[in-house]
């Protein structure tokens, strides 16, 4: 209960009936409804009163008369105090006053004197005293003719009239004199008063004759009225009043229908208001289908299950029989969706997730997972059989044109690269895919049962079934083929498969899959990368074997180890180009993949047996260019020329086709020699700079074998070049045997001496200008050759050869002797030294003994 | 007859102590505000009394207002009248004045024909009361409208210097000496009360002015 209501301020003070009055106080209630009361002067207001504030109420007094507390109450406060009063009084209301309240007709009771009052509003009565009290506006207060009077009135008519009141409320301002006039004036109207009634009618004729007047004209309206409707209106009456009650009856029972009616059209609207959710929702849900907007519709049906799921309406029971219906067929929808491959793992997620809070029975996720991977098993499927269609294709019409084969084998190689790539994509894609899809299931993010051990272990088995396909088609389509195309091409085409090959681990890498399905895809790159390898140096081996078809026999360059061909330049850049794009192509190791060329692998293993057999490829190759042409020439040519000709007529006949087969053969083993001594190291350096393993195995074979080819070439070319020169020798020795005669005098060599000498510069011009300080090895042995056939020949001589024979063949040798000084053999050359220390020696003998054969 | 009746009105009002309310009632001091019309009479004793300003211009016909307040620590009632200013109602105002104790003759800073008109009220009211030392306070009103303002202070210090009253000036819009002019009035009129009380026993001199005013009448 708070504090009662106080008014301390009224605004204005007093006023007539319907005064606005503006009531301030304190804690005049808390709001409008608070108002529960409100009495200006015992008149209750609060019909008028309009609430302001706590502080300030404005109503209008009523008709109270009199000074009075005005009284609020509220409900919070109760009845309440003033500490101000209003004062209500009766204006005189006259035609140009105006009034708010009703007033009185009637006249007076009791008006004493007869005079006619002007109008009916005319409510005061007129001065007895016949004093006009207009323009005295000065009021006497009220209170104080209270106070002075207290149980008086100042109305004339009242019982407790005092006329002193009346005096001081009318006429304080009234002179003496007029008072005392109107004291006369009022005598003498009671004296006419007390003259009787005649004197009243004579007062009153023209009223009293007006009233007659008016009880005539009603008596004849009277009459007519009664003719016209004769004596007894009634019956008539009663019988249209009857009829209008029937009439008001059956209005309103008509209305009472209308207004059931009504009435139940409005239940049904409200009912359809208010599940107005449940009604819409069917259609909702076919838009919201329609809009794929799942969600909402799984909110939705979530919501009408929780309201109305055990509802016992029969209604609501059909509706949400249709809403299940539709919901099934969304269910299967979702779950068709969600099994339509291919489909973003984000979209077939939320298919998941709305299935399952549908409460889809069955293990959705495990279906999308299974789904997903059977997807990836028939797209690597499907991505073999569109290029091994491709490929046939291709094939296809490769037979037909022959002539584009290097051409189809290129577009062949380049269907495997896209082959490549689409597997790599596909396999990267599907398992970023599948991958998160299983984790979050075996998370339990997606419900379904995930605990189920069995799960982890298909799981795992799909994934690496998932692999091993893709490595399989990978190997089929990478290992198998390898056509003969350009090295670049190739080379982009490795790198190419091998990136997207990396591309694709990497992708695996990152998804942080268990290790097995892992190392199989790098086992794939570590053999196609071991598969590169190979190609490459088989590329090589191939391009070496065909060395010998590229031999021009064009000399290069003079080294000092001979004049050689661009052969092994060219085995250095075959090797350099295999070793390279071995390097650049496969030799780096991508993330988590094994070193290719660990020691004691199985590539090294390959690496240097390829290397071996390119290094025996080229050191058969130089065999082959060695010998291949001297069959041909030693059958047709050299032996008959030998025979028939002379050894220089046949040198220049084999010059005519560029190069004679002893050059080529000496050209062979300077390349050999050159080989041998600079290449192979190169060769070996090349290994070093790439990391890779030294062959050094395979290098000292080669140079095995390229010593030894040097050693046959050398023997072969000893052997065909001292032969005829040696055979030379007895024929033209004994040319001019039956012309010399025994006595003769000897001064000259015989002609066999100049030729020999002659065939051993052509020799050694030879042998030189093919390789340069080797040669003398060439022209040593060769004057080995022709020496020891003259020491044949000469063993062969009769021993009674006359003197002067035995003296010019002692000239002879002596002149070749000198001749042939620079080309001495070892056994020479100590002869040679042992006549030289000789001659030191027994200096002065031997000048002596000249210095007398001069003398001589 | 009539005679006997007016002398027994003019019959002094009951001293406070004789008050015909209950005793537990604190003493009653009657405050009347005079003035032109507008120039801010309800404004004042709305903010005095309910700490409220008034924007909207309503003329007043005659309002009435009571409240407790404690004047000195002691707690007394205050009974503010506040009347009309338009002149229509000149004609009741004697009635009003008699009632009064204290007056608070407003006028605006920014109306110098307000100001001027304070010369009739002051007229009037001594005429009724017949009381030279009547309380009563010159309120220059409306004193936040500095810049409008029309009535020099020189004047209306000389004005209040010549009739011998306090000289205050106001503002209902911000409430600035608001309490203090319907306090300093009541503290004139609690003054002059108990020099009356004083002089009740045998104070020749006033009853010989009641009889005087009476001859007046």
């Amino acid at each position: 209960m708070g504090p009662p209501p106080v008014v301390t301020g009224i605004s204005p003070k007093e006023g007539p009936p319907g005064t606005r009055v503006t009531i301030r106080g304190e804690f005049l209630g808390t709001s409008v409804i608070d108002l529960i009361g409100l009495k200006i002067c015992g008149c209750d207001c609060l019909l008028s009163a309009e609430w302001k504030s706590k502080n300030k109420i404005v109503a209008r007094s009523g008709p109270c008369k009199g000074r009075g507390d005005i009284i609020v109450t509220t409900r919070s406060g109760g009845e309440g105090t003033s500490t101000v009063q209003f004062r209500g009084y009766h204006e005189s209301i006259g035609p140009v006053k105006e009034s708010a309240v009703w007033v009185e007709e009637a006249a007076p009771p009791s008006l004493p004197w007869g005079r006619r009052p002007m109008s009916p509003t005319t409510y005061t009565p007129p001065d007895p005293l016949g004093l006009s009290t207009e323009g005295d506006e000065c009021k006497f207060p009220e209170d104080e003719l209270n106070e002075m009077f207290p149980d008086g009135s100042g109305k004339l008519s009242d019982d407790n009239f005092q006329p002193g009141w009346y005096l001081l409320e009318h006429h304080s301002n009234t002179s003496f004199e007029d008072l005392k006039a109107g004291m006369v004036f009022l005598q003498r109207k009671v004296e006419g008063q007390k003259e009787g009634q005649l004197s009243f009618l004579k007062a009153n004729t023209g009223a009293v004759m007006d009233q007659l007047d008016r009880l005539v004209l009603l008596k004849n309206m009277y009459e007519e009225d009664q003719r016209k409707n004769g004596k007894e209106p009634l019956p008539s009456l009663q019988s249209a009043i009857e009829e209008s009650i029937k009439l008001a009856d059956s209005l309103f029972s008509e209305i009472l229908s209308r207004k059931e009616n009504a009435d139940k059209t409005r239940e049904a609207l409200s009912l359809l208001m208010r599940h107005k959710f449940l009604f819409q929702l069917p259609a909702s849900i076919d838009r919201n289908i329609r809009k794929k907007e799942y969600d909402l519709v799984v909110n939705d049906y979530t919501r009408v299950k929780n309201l109305f799921g055990n509802t016992d309406v029969k209604l609501f029971q059909k509706i949400l029989d249709e809403i299940d219906k539709k919901i099934e067929d969304l269910k299967q929808k979702l779950y068709t969706r969600m099994k339509t491959m291919p489909i973003h793992v984000q979209e077939q997620t939320k298919y998941i997730r709305l299935l399952i809070s549908l409460n889809w029975e069955g293990d959705a996720a495990w279906v999308a997972i299974t789904a997903r991977k059977d997807y990836l098993m028939s797209l690597m499927e499907k991505v073999k059989d569109h290029f091994k269609h491709k490929e046939e294709q291709e094939t296809n019409d490769r037979g037909k044109r022959k002539s584009k084969e290097t051409e189809g084998e290129g577009v062949w190689s380049a269907w495997r690269a896209a082959w490549c790539a689409a597997a790599c994509g596909a396999l990267a894609a599907e398992l970023h895919a599948l991958w998160p899809l299983a984790r979050r299931y075996f998370a339990g993010e997606l419900a379904g049962e995930p605990a189920d051990p069995q799960r982890h272990k298909d799981l795992k088995e799909m994934i690496i079934a998932g692999v091993e396909l893709f490595s399989e088609h990978m190997r089929s389509c990478l290992l198998s083929g390898g056509g003969a195309v350009s090295a670049d091409t190739l080379r982009t085409r490795l790198v190419a498969n091998l990136r997207y090959l990396r591309e694709a681990y990497d992708s695996l890498l990152k998804l942080d899959l268990p290790s097995q399905p892992l190392s199989i895809v790098e086992k794939v790159i570590f053999d196609y990368r071991v598969h590169g390898m190979t190609v490459f140096l088989q590329r090589a081996l191939k391009r070496v074997k065909g060395l010998a078809d590229k031999e021009t026999w064009k000399i290069e360059e003079f080294t000092d180890y001979g004049a050689i061909t661009n052969l092994p330049n060219l085995l250095e850049t075959y090797m350099n180009d295999a070793l390279s794009a071995i390097h650049k192509c496969v030799g780096s190791a991508g993330r988590r993949e094994g070193a290719l060329l660990a020691d004691g692998s199985e590539p090294a293993a390959a690496l240097h047996r390829h290397t071996h057999q390119i290094l025996l490829a080229y050191s058969s190759a130089l065999n082959d260019l060695a010998f291949k042409h001297p069959d041909q020439d030693f059958n047709n040519t050299s032996l008959s020329v030998a025979l028939d000709q002379k050894l220089e007529e046949s040198v220049t006949q084999s010059v005519v086709d560029g190069c004679s087969w002893q050059r080529r053969l000496l050209i062979a083993a300077a390349n050999a020699h050159y080989t041998r001594r600079v290449t192979l190291t190169n060769i070996a350096n090349t290994f070093e700079n790439y990391g890779f393993p030294k062959p050094s195995q395979a290098l000292q074979a080669a140079k095995e074998a390229l010593s030894s080819l040097e050693s046959t070439i050398a023997e072969t070319y000893l052997e065909h070049k001292g032969d005829p020169l040696v055979g030379t020798i007895e024929p033209s020795m004994y040319m001019g045997r039956y012309r010399t005669d025994a006595d003769a005098l000897v001064d000259d060599a015989r002609p066999y001496v100049y030729e020999i000498i002659n065939n051993l510069i052509a020799v050694h011009a030879e042998v030189d200008s093919v390789c340069g300080p080797a040669s003398s090895r060439y022209v040593r042995d060769i004057c080995e050759t022709v020496c020891e056939e003259l020491a044949r020949l000469a063993a062969c001589a009769p021993a009674q050869l006359a003197r002067a024979a035995a003296f010019q063949a002692r000239l002879e040798y002596t002149l070749l002797h000198v001749a042939t000084a620079g080309h001495l053999t070892r056994k020479a050359e100590r002869m040679d030294n042992i006549v030289e220390g000789f001659k030191k020696r027994m200096e002065l003998q031997l000048a002596s003994l000249n210095c007398n054969m001069e003398t001589v | 007859m009539p005679r006997l009746f007016c002398c027994s009105c003019l019959v002094p009002r009951p001293a406070p102590g004789m008050s015909k309310k209950p005793a537990a009632q604190p003493t009653l001091h009657k405050v009347i505000m005079v003035g032109s019309g507008g120039v801010g009479k309800s404004a004042l004793t709305l903010q005095f009394m309910y700490d409220e300003f008034v924007e909207d211009y309503e003329p007043t016909k005659a309002d009435s207002y009571r409240k407790k307040v404690v004047l000195d620590g002691e707690e007394v009632q205050i009974d503010i009248l506040d009347t009309a200013g338009q002149e229509d109602y000149a004609a009741i105002r004697d009635n009003y004045f008699r009632s009064g104790e204290g007056f608070l003759c407003v006028f605006s800073i920014t109306e110098p024909e307000s100001f001027d008109a304070t010369q009739e009220f002051r007229e009037q009211i001594l005429r009724v009361k017949n009381d030279e030392n009547i309380p009563f306070l010159l309120v220059g009103n409306k004193s936040d409208l500095a810049d409008k303002r029309r009535v020099p202070l020189d004047a209306c210090r000389e004005r209040a210097a010549h009739w011998q009253v306090p000289y205050v000036e106001t503002s209902a819009k911000t409430r600035d000496n608001v309490d203090k002019v319907f306090f300093d009035l009541m503290r004139e009129i609690r003054s002059r009360k108990s020099d009356d009380s004083r002089a009740t026993n045998g104070d020749v001199k006033r009853k010989k002015r009641r009889i005087i005013k009476c001859a007046i009448l």
